[in-house]
Formats: structure tokens, C-alpha cells, sequence
């Protein structure tokens, strides 16, 4: 059974190279949404599938399937199954974005079965790249430079993995590198806080914590519906993963659950604060996505700090309700802006629904995602934190539903085409209720949404958002990527250094100069070895 | 003592055969001089191959004997697993140029033979044949005139345009690399001095830490890094690498320079004793880690397409000068590694960058011009050649899959293990920057065609030559590690 | 001073002008004069070599003079083709000089 877990990555991988066939290459555009189909049979098979050891001359690959990652496998490969399905109705035949969105797909599927380091970091990287094809299918100027942003941070990204990697491996005793071996000794190893730091900073900027959240405000708006969508819906939870993975509560160096933990609900305010001033849905919606991160963060963190065994699990949970519901309402956003004022009031009920269940409105999905973290949200300082990033959702999620009617209809009775309004509801319709179905895997008490501590966030959110409506479009939009801004600043000075860089390599150029710099090397050459031989 | 070992003809046959068909392409001319030449590289692959399998089931270095006369007297081929793999490398970057020039080079039946194509076809087998003798040689002085033999036809095959700017830039390059050659040579001279033969094997080991040795050292250290053009001796590359014609750019980028860096390696982890080694490495490093960070900036702010290239081999050689303090400072384990590392992201640089000139060339050639910054439409009109440039460039950038992540990844375990960790950032910086040129050029070709922008269509055997290089360096990556235990084959 | 000790004296003479040449003519021609100069000097040195090495009875040892033919030969195909080289470029462009082009086009200045 084990090869299955093969097929997952592979599956979209295949249809890649198909792609390259002329004559299939229309089937394998029909058949996009068909390429997860492997990845949601072996999420479906947890607990069945025995892990896949592949031993590559001295290399042990490990492929594993565990809860955590079963449930965000199988969540991903919904996503992508019904993205792929309204991909097709809303960009038609489009091979290269075919090509890009398989790719990515490959990736991101296979990062939650990834055991070791290296397929690990080979499938984080395949996600992360590819997902630039998405942001730049558009071509328009802002896209580009979306892409180029996003391209430059995901490349930053794997920057600090690579080098948290391989201090990983370094501190691990013998030679392998199976993320099962390697993380254990993270916690003592005196380089660990470097290390944690390092992998923190990789799989951060992925989730979009603060400050590295800049990237998605501004490539999920550039992206179209369905990439935006994927990206918001599955490529960040690639973050999530990695936390879950190299950061267990068991593992993590001390100090960092708390880190972890306090970064989160900066982040999930931050992303409140700055969504509740946009004014393009997406946005709002991407931002959405930054601040839920920052409960997933937080969740993790608190793991950490309390020493819960089912940190990852419970996050994991989360994560799975994040991904179906914001994947819905990205499509949804598409939905809205095909459909006329006529057909808008059977939209928007939905899309409502999917929003409130953001703040924890029961007994929606997320509010069981809301119950199943309340081992580590649940008292304390972290239950008020938590109340008041629940309240601060619900607030901005109605500003998005609100941003939404207003977005611009074609005509009065336009009808969406079927092709986006079924993977919608589909993936709608899983959002609320997955997560009752999967409910017994987590243990989590679903009585406890009910409770007043629940409710009355979501309660306080939706009677401040009458207000907030009238005030919002006073309040001057931060722009898309707030803290871009100062990067910006930083641009006259790098480029100062480029061109200090560039002269400096000219002095070298004259002839003389080589010649003197031969000379010199030969200088400095035997002025080392007679240095290291005295 | 030397002896021929089973298999030692094979050395024997990778230096006649390409050179033979030097010969033979000289003498017959015209459309024989193509079929002979391209058939000799195809069975030099053969050879390389087989000299690969055999030290790799053998597990011991090859040698031969030439003329059954022992060093010191007379003189051996040897092949270990260094020499295998770069010979390997070199059979397949040749035969993959080779295939790519049948067009520009290409004699149509009937008409008279041009001068171009006459000498292009004569030089590459040369170039096989010095590469192999650069490869293989055991002896320091033979490895000078192996080191001629290369600079000389690459100069040919770089001036075979016979463009007034092209002139003055080999003739640049032909003299510094001249500078190199006597430094070198004087080096040679006080190492026999000193210790009565220029053998490698019977060197190793057995010089001392003297002053001769040292100033021998520095010498031939200097001159050899001078052929390399490792910062601030790289004036002459950027010009001669950007001006020659694609076919010879792809050959001098890819191949030339690294057999100076075999050279390099023989001096420094066979001849020069351990404390000089250990001393020297980090003037070394230190200068790739400059070549690195200063010629991916100045990479990054080029306007023409095949000087951005050149001056990423600029920056691609400081690599390899990082593995000298890792193996000179390191445990066996850890020095495998760096080993490993260096040696793969020669080979890795050599594929990529040979595939990245020729895609230049290609979009030059249908765009008619190489400025960055319009390159627009290049990528629809061919996206085989794009698409090699870009996976040439994720190579040079050190992602997964490729060979320059396995190469950068052992590279990076070695540093962070011997405590080296300021070297990691110089390869992650490095990597960075490489992002950035890559990605201005990859975007530019993915733009919208400026208007009145008009892109021949480039045959389509061209692009899959590049193609086939890039994919090869991709592969590197995803060979399993006991495919690499051949470069382990007589390590240091 | 033996004979020996003067001629090892010349060799060191001839790499120096010869070094001194290289790098800071600037014309291709007196370049190319001096990297002869340069490599008698290093020819002259293994010649010292050869007679310091030799062998008891042997006016001198062999290897190296037969190095010295070799790298004569090598040296003698270098200046043959850098001297077409230049001729070349002269006659294609009027005037052969290796000096460094002016900055255009070479890298970008806004």
C-alpha cells in the first residue's frame, strides 16, 4: 500500500509531462481536477498506509503519512480538485497555467508526506517556486511585480531552510537525515536557537507571519480566482507543516513556543487591522489568511508551552477548516463578481455563512476548528487573546462580505456558469461540514462551541461591524504589503551599493591592475603559508 | 612505482582518438571533416564511460605507463575519480556543442568549405584531446603543455568569427593567459629544483615545508588561478567568454577553465604539504568568496545577455575555491563531503553554463540582439531554449533538483561542520544573487514581444542540444550518492 | 660566485623585466617581447636546475633541458599566434592595443 504515497506528488507530475504531448495535451486540461485524486485516496487510507523508505545509495528517503498531515493532505487535495475544476471554467485552455498549476500541485501534495529533509525541502521548493507561475499568469504589470515579490521572498525562504537544514543535519547524530532523527536532538543542541530561528524565518514567511506576511496582500490579488485560492488555501499551509514537523512540542528549543506564540497573535491582529482599511475583497481575504496564520502560530506556540502531544494535530484541524473555507471564499469572490444583482442574493448567503464561521459562529466548521484548539487557546491570557482575534476576524470577514456586494456585477441577471458556481458550493458545502466528519479524530468537545466564551466574540464582531461600515471608507487603505513601504525606502541605498560594487570591480579591469593584482595574490599566497608555517 | 593497470589502454585511447581525428578532420576537410570529428566524440564518450566504469567497479585509480618507462624518467597517465568524472563531464558538454554547431557549421553538400566551419571541426576534437590530457596527466610538466594545448584551441575556436572586438578580447585573454603559463612553469622549474621530479604520485607526500616549495607554490597557485579567472584576475573573462560565438563560449565557460581547476586541485591535495595547504586555503576562499558576491553584482547589472552570463562564471568559479579551507581543515567524513561538493558543482556549473551560452546564443541569434532588457517574446518564440536556460539557471542557483543543490548542500554541511559558518553565507548570498540574474532574464523572455520585435525561429536540434545539457545538469541532482562514490576514487 | 650562481642572477633579471613588461606596456607588441624575455628567463632557470641536480659525473641532468625544448616549442606556438593575433587585429581595425574598452554598453549606468 505504501507506493500510494508515491503516487500523491507523482500523479500531477505525470499529467506535467503530458502536458508537453500534443495530442493529449487538451485531455490533460479537462482532466485537471482528476490529478489529486491519488493524494485524497491516500488521506482517506491514514492509518493503512505504512511508511515508504526508499534507500538511495546511502540517502534514506522517507515518505509518512500521519493525522496531521493526512488531514492537510486531504484538504489540499479537495482544494485542488475543485479549484482545478473552476480553473477550467474561468481560464479555458490555458497550457501554460496548466503547467504551473501542476507543478505547484506536485509540490504542495507532496510536502505533508515528506519524512525527511530532503524530500522535504525538495517538495517545499517545489511549491513555493512554482506557485510564481500562478501569481504571474495574468501578465499585467502588477502581476509581474507581484511575482517578482513573491519569487524573491520564497527564494529568501528556502535560503534560511537550506541553512536550517543543514545545521539539522550537522547537530544529528549519524547520517540520516529522516525528519524523525533529526528534530529530537534540536532541543539541546547548543546551536539550536539559531537553528529555530532559521526555520522559523523559512516557514514563517510562508504562513505569512509578521513581518514577512508582505508577499500575500500582494500575490493573492494579483492571482486569478483559482491560484489565489490555492495559494491562500494550500501553499501557505506548506508553513504550517513545517512548524508542525521541526517544531514539536517535545522538540523545540526553549523559549521558542513562547516566541512562536506571541508572533502569532501579533500577527493575527496585524492582519486584521490592516484587512478592516482595504477595499479590494481579495485583499481583504488575503489578509484574512495572514491573520489566521498567526492563530495557527499562536496555536503551535501555546503547544509548545504546555507541552500538549496533539499540538500539531490540533492545528492541523485548523489548518484543514482554513484551507476549505478560504479556498471557498476565493472562489466565491469570482462567483459574486459573474453574477448579476439578480443572482447575487443566492450567493452571498454562503459566503456569508463560510465568513462567520472565521470568528467561530456554531456550529459552523470553524467553530469546531475554534473548539478543537481550546486545549491550547482555552485559559489563561491566550483564551482573552484568542477572543479578541475571533472578535477581529468576525469584524474583518463581514468587511469582506460588505466589500464583496459592492464589487461590480455584470448586468442585472447574469447567472454564474456552472463550471464556478458548483466547485464553490462543493467546496463551501465541505468547509461546514468536514470538519463534523473528521471531529473524532481530534477528540475535541463540540459542546464547546456554544459556550458563551465562543459566542461572544463572534456577537461583539458582527454589532461593531454596522459602524465599521460606515467608517471604513473614511479611513485612508494602508497599501497592499503595508510594510513594503520601507523596503521601498531601502532601494536607493542598495542601489548605491550595486554601483559601489560594479566601480569596484572596474579598478580591476585596467591591465595594470591585474597584472599588480597577480602580484599581489602571489604576495598574499606565499605570506599565508609562511604564516601557517611558523 | 607505477604500473599499467588493467584498462590503462583506455587512458591511452582517450588522448590519441580525438586527437587522431584532429588529424584525419585536417587532412580530409569539408563535410568529412564534420563526420569525423562528430563520430570521434561520440566514441570519446564511449571511452570516458568506460574509464567512468572501470574505476568505479575497480574502485582504484587507472594508470599507464607510457612506453613501459618509470616516472621519474618517463611519464604516466592516471585516471582516478576526479579524472573520470571531469573526463565524463567534458565528453558530454563536447559531444552536446558539437551537435548544437552541425548547424552554424554545417557544409551543404557541393559548396566550397567555409574557413569557420573547417576550423571549428578541427578544433574540437582538439580540445578533446588537450582536455583529456589535462585530465590524465601525471606529471606537473605535461600538464603545463596539456594546459597550452587547451588555451590554444579554445583562442581558435573563440576567434572563429574573425570580429575586429573579438580579436582584441581573445588576444587579451591569450596574453594573461600566457602570464599564467610562465608563473606556472617557473613554479615547475624550483619544484624540480627542489625535489628532482615533477611526477604527481611520486610528489605526494614527500615535499617539504620550505621556502622553495612555498614560493613554487604560490607561483603555479597564481598562474593557475589566473587561467581560472578567479577575482581580481577575471578582466579577460567577461570580454572572451561574451565575444566568442555561442558554440565556443558554451566549450570555454563550461570546459576550459576547469581543467585548470583539476590542475589546481593536484597541486594543492597532492604536491604542496599539508601546513602550506592549510595556510594558502583561506587566501583562496577568501578571494571566491569576493568572486562570488562581487560578480553576481556585476552579473546582475549587466545590459547584454551573454556578458550577464559571463560574468556568472565569474562568480560560479569563486564556488569552487570554497572547498580548499573545508577539505584542508575538516575530518575524513567532512572532508569527503567538501570534496564531493566542490568536484559536483564543477561538473554541475560546467553543464549549466554550457547550456546557458548556447541558449544565449540561440535567442541572440533569433533575436538578433542580446540586450536583457528586450528580451521579449523570446519565450514564445522558443520556449524549449527558455525553458533550458531557466532549469541551467535553477542549477546555478542551487535549487532542488539540481546537481548545484547536492554540490551547495554538501558544500554548506562542510563549512557549518568545521566551524567555517561565514563561508555558508557567502554560498547562500551567492545563491540569492544568482536568483536575481537568472530571474531578470527569465522574466524578460517571458514578457509580451516589444512591438516590431521580429524572432526567427531557431532550429529545433539546437534547442534540444541546450536542452539535453540543462536536463543533464538538472539530473545530477537526483543520481543517487553512491553514483558520486567515483569522485571519492583517490581522493585526498 | 660560481658560474652557476650568475647565470640563476640572469634568470631572476629576465623574469623581472620580463614580468615588468607584461603588466605595464602597453603596447601588444613590446607584451609580446617581453613574455620571451620572461620565458628565456624561466628556460635559463631550469637549466640551473639541470646543472645544480646533476647527477655525479654528468655535466648535467637531462629532464630538464628536455623540458626547456618542450616549453621552448610551447612558447614559440604562443607567440606565433598572438603575433597573428595582433596583425590581425591591425589590419582590421587599424591599431592593436589590449587596453581596456571605454566603459559603454559594458554594464549599466543610469
Amino acid at each position: 500500500m505504501s507506493f500510494l504515497l508515491v503516487l500523491a506528488p507523482l500523479a500531477p507530475l505525470a499529467m506535467l509531462f503530458a502536458l508537453a504531448w500534443p495530442k493529449v495535451r487538451a485531455t490533460v486540461q479537462r482532466l485537471l481536477w482528476a490529478a489529486p485524486l491519488p493524494a485524497l485516496l491516500v488521506a482517506l487510507l491514514l492509518g493503512h498506509v505504512p511508511p515508504l523508505v526508499a534507500d538511495a545509495g546511502g540517502l534514506r528517503l522517507t515518505l509518512l503519512l500521519d493525522a496531521p498531515g493526512a488531514l492537510l493532505l486531504g484538504g489540499a487535495a479537495l482544494l485542488w480538485g475543485a479549484a482545478g475544476l473552476y480553473a477550467r471554467a474561468y481560464l479555458g485552455d490555458q497550457p501554460r497555467f496548466a503547467a504551473w498549476w501542476l507543478l505547484t500541485q506536485s509540490g504542495s501534495l507532496g510536502v505533508f508526506i515528506a519524512g525527511d529533509l530532503g524530500s522535504f525541502y525538495l517538495a517545499f521548493a517545489v511549491a513555493s517556486l512554482a506557485g510564481f507561475g500562478l501569481v504571474v499568469q495574468d501578465g499585467t504589470a502588477a502581476a509581474v511585480r507581484a511575482g517578482a515579490l513573491y519569487l524573491f521572498l520564497a527564494v529568501l525562504g528556502e535560503i534560511a531552510l537550506l541553512l536550517g537544514f543543514a545545521l539539522l543535519a550537522t547537530a544529528a547524530p549519524g547520517d540520516s537525515i529522516a525528519i524523525a532523527d533529526v528534530v529530537p536532538p534540536l532541543a539541546t543542541y547548543p546551536g539550536g536557537h539559531i537553528t529555530a530561528l532559521l526555520l522559523v524565518l523559512g516557514f514563517g514567511l510562508k504562513m505569512g507571519l509578521v513581518p514577512l506576511h508582505v508577499w500575500l496582500p500582494v500575490a493573492h490579488p494579483a492571482a486569478p480566482m483559482p491560484a489565489s485560492a490555492v495559494l491562500s488555501g494550500v501553499i501557505v499551509k506548506a508553513g504550517v507543516i513545517g512548524l508542525i514537523r521541526f517544531l514539536p512540542d517535545d522538540g523545540a528549543p526553549a523559549g521558542w513556543g513562547m516566541a512562536l506564540t506571541v508572533i502569532g497573535f501579533l500577527t493575527a491582529y496585524w492582519g486584521v487591522a490592516a484587512g478592516l482599511t482595504q477595499r479590494n475583497p481579495k485583499t481583504v481575504l488575503a489578509y484574512s489568511t495572514v491573520s489566521q496564520m498567526g492563530v495557527v502560530g499562536a496555536v503551535l506556540g501555546m503547544g509548545i508551552v504546555l507541552g500538549i502531544a496533539d499540538g500539531g494535530l490540533h492545528a492541523a484541524f485548523y489548518a484543514l477548516h482554513h484551507m476549505l473555507a478560504k479556498g471557498a471564499l476565493f472562489l466565491g469572490v469570482g462567483v459574486a463578481l459573474a453574477s448579476g444583482r439578480e443572482s447575487r442574493r443566492w450567493v452571498l448567503p454562503l459566503a456569508l455563512l463560510l465568513a462567520l464561521g472565521f470568528g467561530g459562529l456554531p456550529p459552523t466548521g470553524g467553530a469546531l476548528a475554534k473548539a478543537a484548539v481550546k486545549d491550547e487557546l482555552g485559559a489563561g491570557l491566550a483564551a482573552w487573546c484568542a477572543a479578541l482575534s475571533a472578535f477581529g476576524s468576525t469584524l474583518l470577514m463581514l468587511h469582506f462580505v460588505r466589500r464583496v456586494t459592492e464589487a461590480a456585477g455584470e448586468g442585472h441577471a447574469a447567472r454564474p456558469a456552472p463550471g464556478l458556481l458548483w466547485p464553490w458550493l462543493g467546496l463551501g458545502g465541505a468547509a461546514l461540514l468536514l470538519p463534523w466528519a473528521l471531529l473524532p479524530m481530534v477528540g475535541a468537545d463540540a459542546g464547546k462551541m456554544w459556550s458563551m466564551a465562543a459566542i461572544a466574540p463572534v456577537l461583539l464582531g458582527a454589532a461593531l461591524s454596522w459602524p465599521w461600515m460606515r467608517w471604513a471608507d473614511r479611513v485612508p487603505a494602508l497599501p497592499e504589503g503595508d510594510l513594503l513601504v520601507l523596503a521601498k525606502r531601502g532601494a536607493a541605498p542598495r542601489e548605491a551599493l550595486g554601483r559601489a560594487i560594479l566601480r569596484f570591480e572596474m579598478l580591476f579591469r585596467p591591465w595594470p591592475a591585474a597584472g599588480l593584482s597577480l602580484l599581489g595574490v602571489v604576495l598574499a599566497l606565499i605570506a599565508a603559508m609562511a604564516a601557517a608555517r611558523s | 612505482m607505477t604500473a599499467t593497470t588493467q584498462g590503462g589502454w583506455l587512458l591511452v585511447m582517450a588522448l590519441t582518438l580525438p586527437a587522431g581525428a584532429m588529424l584525419l578532420a585536417f587532412v580530409a576537410g569539408g563535410r568529412h571533416a564534420r563526420t569525423i570529428s562528430l563520430a570521434a566524440l561520440g566514441l570519446w564518450l564511449v571511452i570516458a564511460f568506460a574509464i567512468a566504469a572501470q574505476v568505479q567497479s575497480g574502485g582504484a585509480p587507472l594508470s599507464y605507463v607510457i612506453g613501459g618507462w618509470q616516472p621519474p624518467l618517463g611519464m604516466a597517465l592516471r585516471a582516478d575519480g576526479l579524472s573520470a568524472a571531469m573526463l565524463l563531464t567534458g565528453a558530454v558538454v563536447l559531444l552536446a556543442v558539437a551537435l548544437f554547431g552541425r548547424t552554424p557549421y554545417d557544409t551543404p553538400r557541393g559548396a566550397p568549405e567555409s574557413r569557420a566551419a573547417y576550423a571549428f571541426w578541427c578544433f574540437v576534437p582538439a580540445l578533446a584531446a588537450s582536455l583529456a590530457a589535462a585530465f590524465l596527466g601525471g606529471d606537473l610538466f605535461n600538464l603545463f603543455v596539456a594546459l597550452e594545448m587547451l588555451t590554444f584551441t579554445a583562442l581558435a575556436l573563440a576567434c572563429l568569427d574573425g570580429r575586429p572586438s573579438q580579436f582584441k578580447s581573445e588576444l587579451r585573454y591569450l596574453l594573461f593567459a600566457l602570464i599564467g603559463s610562465v608563473l606556472y612553469l617557473l613554479g615547475t622549474g624550483l619544484l624540480y629544483g627542489a625535489y628532482g621530479t615533477l611526477d604527481i604520485a611520486l610528489l605526494a607526500g614527500r615535499t617539504r615545508a620550505d621556502a622553495p616549495t612555498m614560493v613554487a607554490g604560490a607561483l603555479m597557485t597564481a598562474g593557475l588561478i589566473a587561467k581560472m579567472a578567479l577575482f581580481p584576475l577575471h578582466l579577460w573573462l567577461p570580454p572572451a567568454h561574451a565575444g566568442a560565438p555561442a558554440a565556443a563560449s558554451a566549450l570555454l565557460s563550461g570546459l576550459v577553465v576547469k581543467g585548470a581547476f583539476v590542475l589546481l586541485l593536484r597541486l594543492w591535495f597532492w604536491v604542496l604539504p599539508a601546513p602550506f595547504v592549510l595556510g594558502g586555503a583561506s587566501v583562496l576562499a577568501a578571494l571566491g568568496a569576493t568572486a562570488i558576491v562581487v560578480g553576481s553584482v556585476v552579473a546582475l547589472r549587466q545590459e547584454r545577455l551573454k556578458l550577464l552570463v559571463a560574468y556568472s562564471t565569474v562568480a560560479q568559479m569563486g564556488y569552487l575555491f570554497l572547498m580548499f579551507p573545508l577539505l584542508a581543515a575538516a575530518d575524513a567524513e567532512t572532508a569527503s563531503r567538501a570534496w564531493l561538493g566542490g568536484v559536483l558543482q564543477a561538473i554541475s556549473h560546467a553543464l549549466a553554463k554550457a547550456a546557458m551560452f548556447l541558449g544565449a546564443g540561440l535567442v541572440a541569434a533569433s533575436l538578433g540582439h542580446d540586450r536583457v532588457n528586450a528580451l521579449g517574446g523570446a519565450a514564445r518564440a522558443m520556449p524549449v531554449t527558455v525553458i533550458a536556460f531557466a532549469l541551467g539557471g535553477l542549477s546555478l542557483m542551487g535549487l532542488p533538483p539540481s546537481g548545484g543543490f547536492s554540490a551547495k548542500w554538501l558544500l554548506l554541511r562542510a563549512s557549518v561542520e568545521t566551524g567555517q559558518w561565514w563561508w555558508s553565507l557567502v554560498i547562500l548570498a551567492g545563491g540569492l544573487l544568482t536568483g536575481g540574474y537568472v530571474y531578470r532574464i527569465v522574466a524578460a523572455a517571458l514578457s509580451a514581444p516589444a512591438p516590431g520585435c521580429m524572432a526567427r525561429p531557431v532550429p529545433r536540434a539546437q534547442e534540444y542540444c541546450v536542452l539535453a545539457l540543462a536536463v543533464a545538469s538538472m539530473l545530477l541532482g537526483v543520481l543517487p550518492l553512491y553514483a558520486f562514490g567515483l569522485v571519492r576514487v583517490g581522493a585526498p | 660566485m660560481t658560474g652557476t650562481d650568475i647565470l640563476a642572477l640572469a634568470a631572476c633579471g629576465l623574469v623581472a623585466i620580463g614580468l615588468y613588461g607584461l603588466v605595464a606596456q602597453a603596447e601588444v607588441l613590446r607584451k609580446i617581447i617581453a613574455f620571451n624575455l620572461l620565458g628565456a628567463g624561466v628556460f635559463l632557470l631550469f637549466g640551473v636546475v639541470a646543472r645544480r641536480g646533476a647527477a655525479a659525473g654528468l655535466g648535467g641532468d637531462p629532464v630538464p633541458q628536455a623540458m626547456v625544448i618542450t616549453g621552448l616549442v610551447v612558447a614559440f606556438a604562443a607567440t606565433a599566434l598572438a603575433l597573428v593575433l595582433t596583425l590581425r587585429l591591425y589590419q582590421i581595425a587599424g591599431a592593436a592595443t589590449v587596453a581596456e574598452d571605454p566603459p559603454e554598453r559594458t554594464a549599466s549606468e543610469p
